[in-house]
């Protein structure tokens, strides 16, 4: 391609028309603080971490579970908070581990790809605590519906009346969905605005390499 | 990290700081855009330094955090330029004579190379610096082959922006 050739040329005699920055702008300029894609996932991911395993510790329901009287919810309770611990670490030490990978020496593609990958790690993880939440809501409302000794006007409301248990049904259903659908939401503006770029060049590099 | 690495760092990228100005100037419109994606480079330079074992060239290494930077981590480039940049570059390249035919050619294509996206014009600026198909393919992690494939479709591509 003639043009392209013409443009080369140009390109090459005018590599070293810069204005030169001094020896002593470049000190300022390594002191000062990055503002790359990878600084803002690190703390946001940081941020998702401990909200979501301190809001984990917060939930205070032994009192609930006192007046109930059944041991046993207890006992499968607490295995289910030390369950959460492990699954944390693990997560953690899988965040650390792709963090790890990622550096602005390998190729193109592969840190792409770490990046990428890293992020993924958080947000199966908040995937998992939602999925928790949901779980536990419907154990709870479950456990409330037939332990609960305060329950025992609804249930016979709603044993007479099938109507009322499928409106009841119907509410919690629209409650988890509403719960998604508003962290869908926020998730695709955080990492939608962040991440756009990074995703459209990723994509281009694996179709140039199918 | 140490007085002496810090030396030694700054010195050399002062003496191989044209390799990030075009980069910049590929990536960024406008003179403050510039300075900023300049800044980044240099900061993720700077961070990856101290794994720089000097078994590669300073330069051969610059290419590859810069390019990096500008394609992966920054944020802040827009993804397509309007056609008015390529004036706004010229504020902080020193005039050189051109003959006026060729000056318009240049111009139109420089213009056309900003269109492109992040990808392909990270291709154009390594085949600008004379850059073989191996270290393009290396640097961006795809096959040689393919580095090549792409390479000739850009062209059309840039062809056809040349003449619609």
């Amino acid at each position: 391609m003639k043009e392209l050739d013409l443009l080369k040329k140009d390109w090459q005699k005018n590599s070293d028309s810069f204005q030169q920055i001094s020896e002593n702008e470049i000190y300022k300029m390594i002191h000062r603080k990055s503002s790359s894609i990878v600084k803002w996932i690190l703390i946001i991911s940081i941020l998702e971490i401990s909200f979501w395993t301190f809001s984990n510790l917060f939930i205070n329901t032994d009192d609930v579970l006192r007046k109930m009287n059944h041991p046993e919810i207890v006992t499968a309770l607490e295995f289910l908070t030390y369950f959460n611990y492990v699954v944390v670490l693990i997560f953690v030490y899988i965040f650390y581990k792709n963090y790890r990978t990622i550096s602005t020496t390998i190729a193109t593609k592969s840190l792409m790809s770490a990046i990428l990958k890293t992020r993924k790690t958080v947000q199966y993880y908040v995937w998992y605590n939602l999925g928790m939440i949901v779980i536990t809501a419907i154990l709870s409302f479950f456990i409330a519906f037939v332990y609960n000794p305060d329950m025992e006007f609804l249930r016979e409301k709603l044993a007479m009346n099938g109507k009322a248990m499928f409106v009841t049904i119907g509410i919690l259903f629209l409650v988890i969905l509403g719960f998604f659908g508003l962290f869908w939401c926020f998730y695709r503006i955080i990492y939608g605005t962040l991440l756009r770029r990074l995703y459209a060049n990723y994509k281009e590099l694996k179709k140039i390499d199918f | 990290m140490s007085e002496n690495l810090e030396q030694s760092f700054v010195a050399q990228l002062q003496a191989n700081q044209n390799i990030i100005h075009k980069i910049c100037r590929l990536y960024t419109a406008g003179e403050d855009a510039h300075k900023d994606l300049f800044q980044e480079i240099t900061i993720q330079l700077w961070k990856a330094y101290p794994k720089f074992r000097g078994d590669s060239k300073f330069s051969t290494w610059t290419y590859r955090v810069a390019l990096n930077t500008a394609i992966t981590l920054y944020r802040k480039t827009k993804r397509t330029i309007s056609t008015v940049d390529y004036e706004n570059h010229q504020h902080f390249v020193k005039d050189v004579d051109y003959n006026y035919e060729e000056e318009e050619q240049i111009k139109l294509m420089y213009k056309a190379v900003y269109q492109l996206n992040d990808i392909e014009k990270a291709l154009v600026f390594m085949y600008l610096e004379d850059k073989d198909y191996q270290e393009i393919a290396e640097t961006l992690g795809i096959s040689e082959v393919n580095a090549r494939v792409k390479m000739n479709r850009i062209k059309g591509k840039l062809k056809k922006i040349l003449n619609p």
